[in-house]
């Protein structure tokens, strides 16, 4: 049953995907209409995988890499369609629907057994924590598309630049949700809210090139190109502080492997 | 206002300055996760070679957060960012937004300082029954608190996991007739063989004292996973035996009918608890249990279950600490909040009244 969400929601993605791509063709209103509607199905089901996974496990199921690439993958897809609504680019919703497809993706060659939590785990931080790092992730990886979109255009393009800063704006707000509840966290289970473990260090520094960019952005009047360069440095230094912090360096956040 | 037209007063209310010092910073703290921090001087000589070694002690890259060069460029920014607000301040209300995520991130570091100066931190190793007044802090100083703590028992459990079975095949046609599982204290039957079968104990690195003949762990660490079980035959018989997991043929005499298989899979740590005591002027004031996310409080200090003994689970690693700058950095972290959500969700709304 549960494998049967992870795989409809992979299913529905890579519809979607094809659907906006084939709108960027064929100008009929029926292709991304029903794109949208395999998101929101695909979102639907790995929803359901969620609660069901949460059930079962009786915790949260936000604990390894497995887990949450799966709710990164759900979160993707929310900012993805909400963005679609709002401003109805086709290949920036395409595009995004390939990075939950991609997260999703990953996660299905993964290990999928539920393992119990280590106690460090055990908290109510946790759902916290995890959840509003990874809607940070998620607005801040669709930011990413809308930047690396506009570079690849020929002209400035004031709709991505404005998705761009907008994400970036959300993203900001809970990357530091994220960082300020790891903080209260790891005061509570270890005695230190700072210890410049790997993790925390590259968070700090994907904090401070989005700072940068808003900055730049607000006192500098950097819009457009330029400021679309931060936006794809802050993903990179995002995308360390998820994947290569957890493979490529050791520390505190060991578990997550 | 003479002051804001000085040159250093310029150079410290530049936003150019507050970019570059946030870009140094970060390439800084980027260095300090590629190098290690705080090790012996034996693994950078390995990893960088001799001369790789002392470029990174010169340059006080192998314990970088808190070299000269970054306290600095702290300092410095931390002046960027006063000076900045001292120039732009004004009581409007579309400035509260910009105020207070900027103030913000002051307090934080103000509370970070009141941390470093007037607060504690250090690791007690605790054997049981033990009882602890003292202990010596980061910096070197030797801290008596007006209590002490006595651990009186560190309690270490696993999670079984489910796929960890004792086998059971029959001498017979080899062929399996039960899977039991391995949680101490349940008494299974044997399929329908009318036999019956308990788990007694479980020992993660068995060893024999070869003189008394008493089992007992060398260590914590699943060397040598063992467990005791406890065989009932139809008419009452009671024999008790070990099965061992790395080495399946080995075993103490046990009934002629059945071979045993010890399936282990690797287990996981469940809790660590250290139960404890505090007592002030010879009297048992509090007792409580420390786990990992639940510390202990008392009398502004707080306990943390941090380590253990692998080997023996003989001590317990308690983090103590007293950081009177926590509150001052929690108050920083809620302004810094509610700072970014007036800039990004509420000036927005206001603009378009």
């Amino acid at each position: 049953m549960s494998s049967l969400c992870l795989n409809l929601s992979f299913g529905s993605y890579f519809a979607a995907m094809v659907l906006y791509t084939g709108g960027l063709f064929f100008a009929k209103k029926i292709f991304p209409a029903a794109a949208r509607s395999f998101m929101i199905l695909g979102i639907l089901s790995l929803s359901y995988y969620i609660g069901m996974r949460w059930q079962i496990a009786a915790r949260p199921p936000f604990s390894n890499m497995f887990e949450s690439l799966i709710l990164f993958s759900w979160a993707i897809a929310i900012a993805s369609v909400f963005i679609d609504i709002k401003y109805k680019i086709k290949n920036i919703a395409a595009l995004t629907a390939l990075m939950s497809l991609l997260a999703i993706g990953y996660a299905s060659l993964l290990d999928k057994d539920i393992t119990p939590l280590l106690p460090a785990l055990k908290s109510n931080w946790l759902t916290i924590h995890v959840l509003t790092c990874f809607l940070g992730y998620a607005a801040l990886t669709a930011a990413f598309v809308s930047s690396a979109v506009l570079l690849c255009r020929k002209k400035e393009d004031e709709k991505l630049d404005i998705i761009s800063y907008k994400m970036i704006s959300f993203g900001f707000l809970f990357l530091t949700l994220g960082i300020v509840s790891g903080a209260v966290w790891a005061n509570s289970a270890w005695g230190t809210y700072w210890s410049w473990d790997p993790k925390e260090t590259w968070s700090l520094i994907t904090w401070f090139v989005y700072a940068i960019y808003l900055h730049i952005r607000f006192r500098k009047g950097w819009k457009g190109k330029r400021a679309a360069w931060i936006s794809v440095i802050g993903f990179l230094a995002m995308i360390f502080t998820y994947f290569g912090v957890n493979y490529l360096l050791s520390g505190l956040h060991s578990y997550a492997n | 206002m003479l002051i804001k037209k000085t040159r250093i007063w310029n150079f410290f209310s530049s936003i150019k300055l507050a970019i570059w010092l946030l870009a140094i910073i970060a390439v800084l703290s980027l260095l300090g996760t590629l190098i290690p921090q705080n090790q012996d001087a034996q693994l950078y000589i390995d990893r960088f070679g001799r001369s790789g070694y002392q470029a990174i002690e010169k340059t006080a890259l192998n314990d970088v957060y808190a070299s000269p060069l970054f306290i600095f460029l702290i300092i410095l920014f931390a002046i960027n960012l006063t000076v900045c607000l001292l120039n732009r301040i004004s009581l409007k209300a579309r400035m509260l937004g910009s105020l207070l995520s900027h103030v913000s991130i002051l307090i934080i570091l103000i509370g970070a300082l009141a941390g470093m100066f007037f607060g504690h931190k250090g690791l007690i190793k605790i054997g049981e029954k033990e009882e602890v007044c003292c202990f010596t802090s980061k910096d070197k100083q030797r801290i008596e608190m007006e209590f002490s703590i006595r651990l009186d028992k560190f309690i270490y459990s696993e999670h079984i996991d489910p796929k960890e079975k004792l086998l059971i095949f029959s001498v017979k046609n080899d062929a399996i007739i039960a899977e039991i599982p391995t949680e101490i204290g349940v008494e299974s039957d044997i399929a329908l063989t009318g036999y019956k079968i308990k788990i007694l104990r479980y020992l993660p690195d068995f060893v024999m004292d070869t003189s008394t003949k008493v089992a007992a762990s060398r260590s914590a660490v699943p060397d040598n996973p063992a467990i005791e079980a406890r065989l009932k035959d139809k008419a009452g018989q009671v024999s008790t035996f070990w099965v061992f997991a790395r080495f399946p043929d080995m075993h103490q005499k046990m009934d002629p009918n059945f071979k045993f298989v010890y399936h282990w899979v690797g287990r996981r740590p469940k809790d660590f608890i250290s139960k404890v005591t505090v007592l002030k002027g010879g009297k048992e004031v509090k007792v409580a249990d420390i786990r990992v996310n639940e510390p202990l409080r008392f009398d502004g200090y707080t306990f943390f279950q941090s380590t253990y003994d692998p080997e023996a689970l003989s001590w317990s690693g308690l983090q103590v600490v007293k950081d009177p700058g926590v509150p001052i950095v929690y108050a920083g972290f809620i302004l810094l909040i509610i700072g970014l959500v007036v800039i990004f969700y509420v000036n927005p709304l206001i603009r378009r009244r």
